[in-house]
């Protein structure tokens, strides 16, 4: 049995002269919940549609579970599905019609577990499409990913329109997923996103894979903005050659630092003073990229 | 339903099919309700009996206006008819593909396990029966009109030059269906297969005009609809099957091309 879920091999894509994503290698083994993370225009979607064959490598190939996405992309749809990005349904026709519709062209659904899918995403699969939210429609298209309970689930930003409530209960989906042996392959540009549900992320960037990491190892790279308003002005020199800390900026009574890995020096730092508030940014994208990129290449290119 | 690619092809165009029907029919039977006053002016023959009439090109090799078959060829199935197909065939042909694919559901729809080449076919049997449909209420109507008047027209002669010019529409909805498969175009695909239209309608209705150039008429679609009067003389066998093949190599080109390209986001 292949434990390999999706393989790529020196995945190229141009269009025309403009580059989508080069020599790709990426490996997801089954039963994992793969994070591909990278800024929009970064190839996510491009790679996704070539796996599904939606688009043709210029250079390398691709496989699922060992079979070629060229040759035998027919048996590996019957055993992926797919959430599009930025999906579009058809307008006219209700929740449920769309449903049966991709039912009827898939084979077997389990209706109960469709409705069960419509309860817990709270959503009226009765109303027509072109009456509903950007979040209600892409609860459809969660709906019909989840629904053929396939052996590899593809999404492209699964949670983009989705509440915070909703995006929760996408997690646990997942987790369930995961739980029943199955893999989950999702698309993101939201670094707590992939923190939360994954345990690889793939990290793409112009076209590349930066880097492929266990999301542990990725959240002791991970960097977070601290701010931290003290009660009195602080000594200028209390927070220097603390590990992890760098950046540092004291400004009267206010401290402002990026904190790398475990804030534990720093916090021990701060309980000497009296402290009146902190805030904390989620590190976005280009501050991991810089984190993984501090040995001196130049990121911006 | 929606039990297939086809069934829900259909489905989709089930109202603008009612409505452009409806249209049509009313259309061509207030066009036969005129056929008394005509029937008795036979002067009209003399006029456009005239060789070098330039109304021929839009009515056709007319010598007998008055008669059943001359008006009904001059008035409808000369240029109203077969225009009445291409408008539907190729409105619908280019969208059965790009449409999908501008609107972004293509990849919804592919992502299930169908081979493309299955939704291509599908899309083309949606359209053949959606033709059928059409051909159906257009000599209906024919028919309904006729009665009307009390025409001395045959029912089955009616049928077989509507099943013609059906023949002619499935041949420009194919041409439509390819430039969409193959570009994923649809404004495109209207606009070139259009032009086409109307370039080879000139081409059929020109051409006879000096006896030189007449063979090139063989070239134009429209020669294969019209030139063997089915109205008069019944469907001719021969010049159906010569567009049964002319739809039939397109829809072949349609399926390589949108097998072999790359899908539009």
């Amino acid at each position: 049995m292949n434990d390999t879920a999706i393989l790529t091999r020196g995945l190229t894509k141009f269009y025309g002269s403009r580059k989508g994503i080069q020599a790709m290698d990426l490996r997801v083994e089954r039963g994992e919940v793969f994070g591909f993370l990278g800024p929009n225009g970064a190839g996510k979607t491009t790679t996704i549609r070539t796996l599904l064959d939606f688009i043709r490598p210029t250079k390398g190939s691709a496989s699922i579970f060992g079979l070629d996405s060229r040759k035998n992309s027919l048996e590996i749809r019957k055993r992926v599905s797919y959430l599009p990005g930025d999906i579009a349904l058809y307008e006219k026709m209700t929740g449920q019609e769309i449903l049966s519709y991709l039912a009827n062209l898939r084979g077997r659904i389990d209706w109960k577990y469709v409705d069960d899918l419509a309860d817990r995403l709270q959503c009226n699969l009765s109303q027509t499409i072109h009456t509903l939210s950007r979040g209600n429609k892409q609860k459809i298209g969660l709906i019909q990913a989840f629904m053929q309970q396939p052996e590899l689930i593809i999404m492209d930003e699964p949670t983009s329109g989705l509440d915070p409530l909703m995006q929760q209960e996408f997690y646990g989906l997942v987790q369930e997923v995961k739980a029943d042996g199955r893999t989950v392959f999702i698309s993101s540009h939201n670094m707590s996103e992939v923190e939360k549900i994954c345990d690889r992320v793939g990290i793409i960037r112009n076209g590349e894979l930066v880097t492929v990491e266990d999301v542990n190892t990725l959240k002791e790279h991970a960097v977070h903005q601290l701010e931290v308003y003290f009660a009195n002005p602080i000594p200028k020199n209390a927070f220097q050659e603390i590990t992890g800390v760098r950046n540092v900026e004291t400004d009267g009574n206010v401290l402002r630092c990026t904190v790398m890995g475990k804030p534990d020096a720093l916090i021990k730092v701060i309980a000497q003073f009296e402290t009146e508030k902190i805030s904390s940014h989620e590190p976005n994208l280009e501050d991991i990229f810089l984190s993984y990129y501090s040995k001196g290449v130049d990121y911006d290119e | 339903m929606m039990s297939s690619v086809f069934m829900k092809s259909l489905w989709d165009q089930r109202k603008s099919l009612i409505w452009w029907g409806l249209g049509c029919a009313v259309l061509i039977i207030v066009t036969i309700l005129f056929y008394p006053s005509v029937s008795d002016t036979p002067e009209l023959n003399e006029l456009l009996g005239d060789e070098t009439s330039i109304a021929r090109v839009f009515v056709g090799d007319i010598s007998d206006m008055t008669s059943p078959e001359g008006y009904l060829n001059s008035q409808l199935y000369y240029l109203m008819i077969p225009l009445l197909f291409l408008v539907f065939a190729i409105s619908r042909g280019s969208g059965a593909i790009a449409g999908e694919e501008e609107s972004g559901t293509l990849d919804l729809l592919l992502s299930n396990p169908q081979p493309r080449s299955k939704i291509v076919l599908h899309k083309f049997a949606a359209l053949a029966v959606a033709l059928t449909m059409f051909g159906i209420v257009l000599w209906l109507s024919a028919v309904v009109g006729s009665v009307f008047v009390d025409m001395d027209i045959s029912f089955v002669k009616l049928g077989e030059v509507t099943l013609s010019a059906a023949f002619l529409g499935a041949t420009f909805g194919a041409l439509a269906l390819m430039l969409s498969c193959a570009t994923g175009k649809r404004n495109l695909s209207i606009g070139v297969a259009s032009a086409m239209g109307v370039a080879t309608y000139f081409l059929n209705a020109l051409l006879p005009l000096v006896d030189a150039l007449e063979p090139l008429t063989r070239l134009s679609p429209f020669y294969y609809y019209i030139d063997a009067d089915p109205l008069t003389n019944g469907l001719s066998i021969l010049h159906a099957l010569v567009l049964a093949c002319l739809s039939g190599s397109m829809l072949i080109v349609a399926l390589i091309t949108f097998d072999r390209r790359d899908l539009a986001v």
